[in-house]
């Protein structure tokens, strides 16, 4: 057994004050350099002597990092670096991106959450990350800025894998950007963990839907899932349920099925992988019901 | 490893310190300012006994580099009470026994008056809410609500 | 027994809520716990070397390179320190010689100059392992094929009310065997059988394990430690180490929790076989919170099979029990857990025949210590569970069965020891009527079940026959009084509840009371330990000698200066008063320098120190074969917890909207002070009945870690906490108190498991109430309910 060290092994800090710098120090110490934010998922990998940067390089007082800007028009645009408390506080998300806020609620705890930022979350790449199902519910796209400039990752394409995002070698995240909610839109995010609050996802769901006459049911949903499958997951089959049958009790009986069937959890000391199906299956129920009250509401 | 010279502002008194890369906040604090009322209880921003203020938010000092702090203002519990007052929150935890083992109650302390700082009247719920990342294992965490609850009644 | 006499009156400030004498240091950073002690520059740090495995042979060590890594200053093994140690059998060795027993087991210990080098030199120490078989479980470890985890276990010194068998990985069996078990059988109607399983759990004191030791050039031992038991620990590492208990001091400041994990020895020997390698030098050693996991402490799993007979009025006939306690690589305290848990094992209900066996049984699991209830809490989620069971199966209301069946003043327990008085029906009322017992009450929402349940227990101090107290009041010019006492601050209140029996007995103002702290062995008066919440009733009653013993004194010289009987005088308030003339004086200066006689003949008295001690000198033998004896323990706390919860039936999390929880504190010295306690081990039963348990795989700990461990939070806690003192005065306590710090956690558990039932109609047997085991439960019974139908 490896036991983590009292404290933090040796390493340099560097503060960045631009992009080109980041970018040589990635390319000088492509196995050295480290990036890092928060230092809230970095400083426990380093005690655990998962990861032995010699260098870690502070991105967060790069021009922009922790901005966060909205326009009713291209959406928002967060800084990787912005704090999860920041983006929560932020007007704009408390009125428009209330998936996003709700689930910066359910995320570990409020002085944790003034250092962590979004970018770190995202980065990270853990399948329980809150901010995953947000991001791929909403469709928002990752600014990564590389040796070879800049690059747009969607964000159904930047999640690979435990630990691993899709950005390459000298590339760093700069922003997300999150369009602007389809009109009308409402969702619940729906985080279950072992205690009431603060726990990491055993299951999470992301519902979100709107009205849209061009499908049968008359609402688009979209639905996604962490903590069942090796990276945060969009659930289309149950969509297309939900898209094409009334919302009906049964029809969210089965699009909850679906969600379940298309959930591939493992069993881990955190819970079984028996149990996530089935909370994948009541959460994703519960979201549905919820959201369809919202939207009657609003309708 | 290198070492940084950083001036920060800790308890309203500036310091200027060199500190090497890998220490945290938490221990220049203690170790280098002899501050120990705030605590470590496990180096993984679980337990929340090393909470301090910095620039006005609290935060887990056990995960904050003592560098990225140059610049910053710290409040630690010693600094708490000031011009020979405790703050309301330090009275309502003696009157209304706040602590038993004493261990968390520098971090809550911090933490709750971060909380009434950006919400002077919390509800029951919300003070809860602001706790979570606090573990006590003595009290139950009955009275820690309700010395908040009376400090904020008093007047925060 | 003289000085309880007053056991009926209570003098200010008994029974009054006086603030936390301790807690303005606490709130404002002042409070000086073990880490926070300057040591200066020449302080070295300790840091282990543990086994990874669960059970081996150490076949080789080499320490060369950690030796000659820059900054390391010593490097200890087992061949550094060859005597046993532990409490009440001598098992362990401070660092492994020939064989590690469980994951953590301390091989090597490296002194450094800083944390982080001993750190890494540790992981530069060669160990070469034979990996034998481990014992991973308590059934298991009494199979006589099962490897043998001590083999020299016959060889082990021992307490004598303690019975290993060599040979076996049995380090002690209790039996109980009273009235006639079999000839009962037949004669009940309703009998029930079941098997319940409790997991092991850490203490989890937010304050990790520390100590610093520091050996002089003579070989004299000063060791700082986070500390319950400042004075076992010196006796303890006194006959490991071959050094006299007067060169050794033990300084104990403010400890952060403790919770039993702080009690007996633990890191404190590692630092001192450490220190001892390096004159002069204080070493610091520190637990990691992942090492607080598994290092230290761990609560002891039990497997518990039980057997309860009635007949169909609902009197309990007969009652079998058989523990299994998995006592873990060693046993501190574990034999005496087993013995206690045995002599308790009826929980506090009165029934004729009983038969009970309890078994500590090694394991390559890590050591099992004392925590917060010592056996009581693990025992109550059976015993209270299947009496449950036994209602039900007699269609009768749980609180009437037991009112019927619960133990009263006057009865004979289970070990033949007639009871006290005691106010168990009476907290069986009020903590039922606190959640409105009898009425069904809806559930908030559709997907939610609502349930009431309750629980009832007793336990008593467990503890040698003969665990004594002492205390000195020392007098100052201005007649504020220094109390000294060697029982430890550990949260628990005990100071300020020490300093309001020293004013009461004395006569003088609560806020004239200074504690002399911290407990140092070398200052303090001695006290066995801080545990077996024993410290308001024993340490309680050396304090009123002791004040008792100073008052004397006093009296007598202004007797004398009076020239009054001492009979007529009192102190109030720090006057002295005499009820026959009305003179009074204050008692400043001349409890320093005493009183002049008439006409310049000199001066009479002298700097006033009064002292006492306290010892119970009444509890008896139980005889090795029955478990029957006429005294087994000084008394039993009693109380009940009422429980009114929610369960979410699509994801099993269980919600306590309402804990009523009544005990019977004899009399409670700071009543504020009780409720506080009621609300902490609320606190933690419920987290422990929910969320707790120390996960292993191959005897790998898997969750030492609070992200895996999880304990309650400020959100997990129950809505709404409600304690209801109940004072029956104890025969032998000051003021009738006696101790209530563990008892809340005991019935926590299977108080909220009944509710469950209740709510839901599941059983569940093995702790803790998770929400998965919860769902699973829910879904394993709509499918067998499907197949009904
Ligand atoms: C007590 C506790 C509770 C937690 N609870 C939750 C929870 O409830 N939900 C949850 O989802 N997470 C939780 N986490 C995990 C963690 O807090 C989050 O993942 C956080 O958002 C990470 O952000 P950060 O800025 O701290 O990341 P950092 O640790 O700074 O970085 C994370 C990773 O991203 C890389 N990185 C950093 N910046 C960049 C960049 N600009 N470009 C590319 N790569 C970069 C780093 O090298 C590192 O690998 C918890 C952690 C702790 C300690």
């Amino acid at each position: 057994m490896n036991l983590p060290s009292p404290g933090l092994p040796d390493f340099d800090y560097v503060s960045a004050d631009t992009s080109d710098e980041v970018v040589s120090l990635l390319l000088k110490y492509p196995n050295d350099a480290r990036l890092f934010m928060g230092g809230t998922d970095i400083f426990l990998h380093m005690r655990d002597r998962l990861v032995t940067p010699k260098l870690l390089v502070d991105v967060k007082h790069l021009p922009g990092m922790t901005s966060i800007d909205f326009d009713p028009k291209s959406g928002l645009r967060l800084g990787a670096a912005a704090t999860l408390n920041m983006i929560a506080r932020h007007q704009a998300v408390v009125k428009y991106y209330s998936l996003l806020a709700e689930a910066i609620d359910a995320f570990g705890m409020y002085q944790l959450r003034n250092r962590a930022t979004i970018g770190g979350n995202l980065c990270n790449a853990s399948p329980c990350a809150d901010t995953g199902p947000i991001a791929l519910v909403y469709e928002a796209s990752l600014l990564a800025i590389g040796p070879k400039g800049e690059r747009t990752i969607p964000a159904a394409e930047f999640f690979l894998g435990p630990g691993k995002n899709a950005l390459d070698e000298g590339e760093f995240l700069m922003r997300i950007d999150f369009p602007t909610p389809p009109k009308g839109c409402a969702g619940r995010y729906l985080k279950l963990g072992r205690n009431s609050a603060g726990d990491l996802a055993l299951v999470s769901a992301a519902v979100m839907a709107y009205p849209d006459e061009s499908v049968k049911s008359s609402y688009s949903f979209r639905l996604a899932l962490a903590s069942v499958a090796p990276t945060p997951i969009r659930v289309p089959a149950a969509e297309a349920i939900l898209a094409r049958d009334p919302l009906t009790d049964e029809t969210i009986e089965l699009a909850a099925n679906e969600a379940e069937a298309t959930s591939r959890p493992i069993d881990d000391i955190r819970a079984s992988a028996h149990y996530r199906k089935a909370m994948v299956k009541a959460l994703t129920r519960r979201g549905i019901l919820e959201v369809r009250t919202m939207l009657e509401k609003e309708g | 490893m290198g070492t940084h010279r950083i001036t920060l502002t800790v308890n309203r008194v500036q310091e200027v310190a060199e500190v090497p890369s890998n220490l945290t906040l938490l221990d220049f604090l203690r170790e280098r300012l002899a501050l120990t009322g705030t605590k470590n209880g496990c180096s993984t921003g679980e337990c929340g006994a090393c909470t301090v203020m910095m620039n006005g938010e609290p935060v887990n000092s056990c995960l904050v580099l003592a560098v990225e702090a140059d610049g910053a203002e710290i409040l630690t519990i010693e600094g708490l009470a000031h011009d020979g007052q405790l703050d309301t929150l330090q009275k309502a935890f003696i009157e209304l026994t706040g602590t038993q083992c004493g261990f968390c109650a520098p971090g809550i302390l911090i933490s709750a008056r971060a909380l009434l700082n950006r919400n002077p009247h919390p509800s029951e719920a919300e003070i809860r809410d602001a706790l979570r990342g606090h573990l006590c294992r003595c009290t139950g965490y009955v009275r820690i609500v309700e010395s908040i609850q009376a400090a904020a009644k008093a007047g925060g | 027994m003289d000085e309880m006499k007053h056991t009926q009156k209570a003098p200010y400030p008994i029974g009054e809520s006086i603030p936390r004498i301790d807690i303005h240091a606490k709130v404002t950073g002042e409070a000086k716990f073990t880490d926070d002690l300057p040591f200066g520059p020449g302080l070295l740090y300790g840091r282990v070397l543990r086994s990874p495995h669960p059970h081996a042979l150490i076949k080789h060590i080499n320490v060369s390179k950690a030796l000659t890594m820059p900054g390391v200053r010593a490097v200890v093994t087992g061949a550094d320190s060859d005597e046993h140690i532990g409490l009440y059998l001598k098992d362990r060795f401070i660092f492994c010689r020939e064989r590690v027993r469980f994951v953590g087991d301390p091989v090597a210990g490296v002194v450094a100059t800083s944390e982080a080098i001993a750190d890494e030199a540790c992981r530069l120490i060669d160990v070469e392992y034979e990996v034998l078989d481990p014992v991973l479980d308590p059934i298991r470890g009494i199979q006589p094929d099962a490897p043998l985890l001590h083999p020299d276990l016959g060889d082990y010194v021992v307490a004598d009310f303690i019975q290993p068998k060599p040979g076996t990985n049995i380090s002690n069996h209790f039996k109980v065997r009273k009235g006639d078990i079999e000839a009962a059988w037949p004669k009940c109607d309703v009998i029930v059988e079941r098997s319940f399983r409790v997991p092991e759990v850490q203490h989890v004191p937010i304050e990790t394990h520390i100590a610093i030791a520091r050996v002089d050039q003579n070989g004299k031992i000063t060791l700082w430690s986070s500390s319950q038991s400042p004075f076992a620990q010196r006796n303890l590492i006194s006959e490991a180490l071959g050094v006299s208990q007067s060169d050794i001091r033990v300084i104990a400041p403010y400890v952060g929790g403790g919770f039993g994990s702080k009690a007996g020895v633990s890191v404190e020997g590692m630092a001192v076989v450490m220190a001892r390698k390096v004159p002069g030098h204080p070493v610091k050693m520190r637990l990691t919170r992942e090492e607080e996991f598994f290092c230290s402490f761990v609560r002891q799993g039990l497997i518990a099979k039980t057997r309860v007979g009635a007949t169909k009025d609902g009197k309990i006939l007969a009652m079998k029990t058989e523990y299994y306690w998995d006592a873990g690589a060693y046993t501190e305290y574990g034999v005496n857990i087993t013995r206690a848990s045995g002599y308790s094992s009826t929980g506090p209900y009165n029934i004729p025949n009983v038969w009970a066996d309890s078994y500590c049984v090694y394991t390559n699991h890590p050591v099992g210590g004392p925590m917060r209830g010592f056996g009581m809490p693990e025992i109550h989620w059976g015993i209270e569970q299947i009496m449950d069971i036994v209602a039900d199966e007699l269609g009768m209301d749980k609180v009437e069965f037991r009112l019927k069946n619960c133990l009263r003043s006057g009865d004979i327990n289970v070990t033949g020891m007639k009871m006290h008085p005691i106010g168990l029906t009476e907290c069986i009322q009020k903590a039922s009527k606190a959640i409105n017992w009898g009425t069904d009450e809806p559930a908030s929402a559709p997907n939610k079940r609502r349930g009431k349940g309750l629980a009832i227990m007793w336990k008593a101090p467990a503890m040698p026959p003969n665990a004594g107290s002492s205390a000195w009041v020392r007098l100052n010019e201005d007649a504020t009084v220094s109390l000294g006492i060697g029982g430890q601050e550990i949260g628990q209140g005990t100071f300020t509840v020490a300093a309001q029996m020293a004013s009461a007995a004395l006569g003088v103002p609560m806020d004239w009371i200074r504690i002399s702290a911290p407990v140092d062995t070398q200052y303090s008066p001695y006290e066995w330990q801080t545990v077996a919440s024993r410290l308001t009733w024993s340490m309680g009653n050396a304090i009123v000698k002791a004040a008792h013993n100073a008052r004397k004194q006093i009296l007598d010289i202004v007797a004398k200066y009076w020239d009054e009987n001492p009979e007529d005088l009192d102190i109030k308030d720090g006057q002295v008063i005499s009820y026959k003339t009305e003179n009074s004086i204050s008692i400043e200066n001349i409890v320093v320098y005493g009183l002049p006689q008439p006409d310049g003949a000199g001066w009479q008295g002298g700097p006033i120190i009064g002292h006492g001690n306290f010892m119970p000198t009444y509890v008896t033998d139980l005889d090795n074969e029955t478990g029957q004896g006429e005294r087994a323990v000084v008394h039993y706390t009693t109380g009940c917890q009422a429980v009114d919860l929610e369960v979410n039936i699509e994801t099993g999390h269980i919600t306590i909207l309402n804990i009523a929880s009544a005990f019977d504190v004899g009399k409670a010295i700071n009543p504020e002070q009780v409720r506080a306690q009621i609300e902490g081990g609320v606190g933690m039963g419920a987290s422990t009945g929910i969320l707790e348990s120390l996960q292993f795989k191959d005897g790998i700990p898997q969750n030492i870690s609070f992200m895996d461990y999880r304990i309650a939070t400020a959100v997990d806690m129950p809505k709404k906490v409600e304690s209801i003192i109940v004072e029956v005065p104890q025969d032998d306590g000051p003021w009738g108190a006696r101790g209530v710090g563990e008892h809340p956690m005991v019935p926590t558990a299977p108080a909220i498991a009944n509710a469950l039932t209740a709510a839901v109609g599941v059983r569940i047997l093995d702790l803790p109430l998770t929400p998965e085991k919860v769902f699973l439960a829910l879904e394993q019974k709509a499918m067998t309910q499907g197949k009904g139908s």
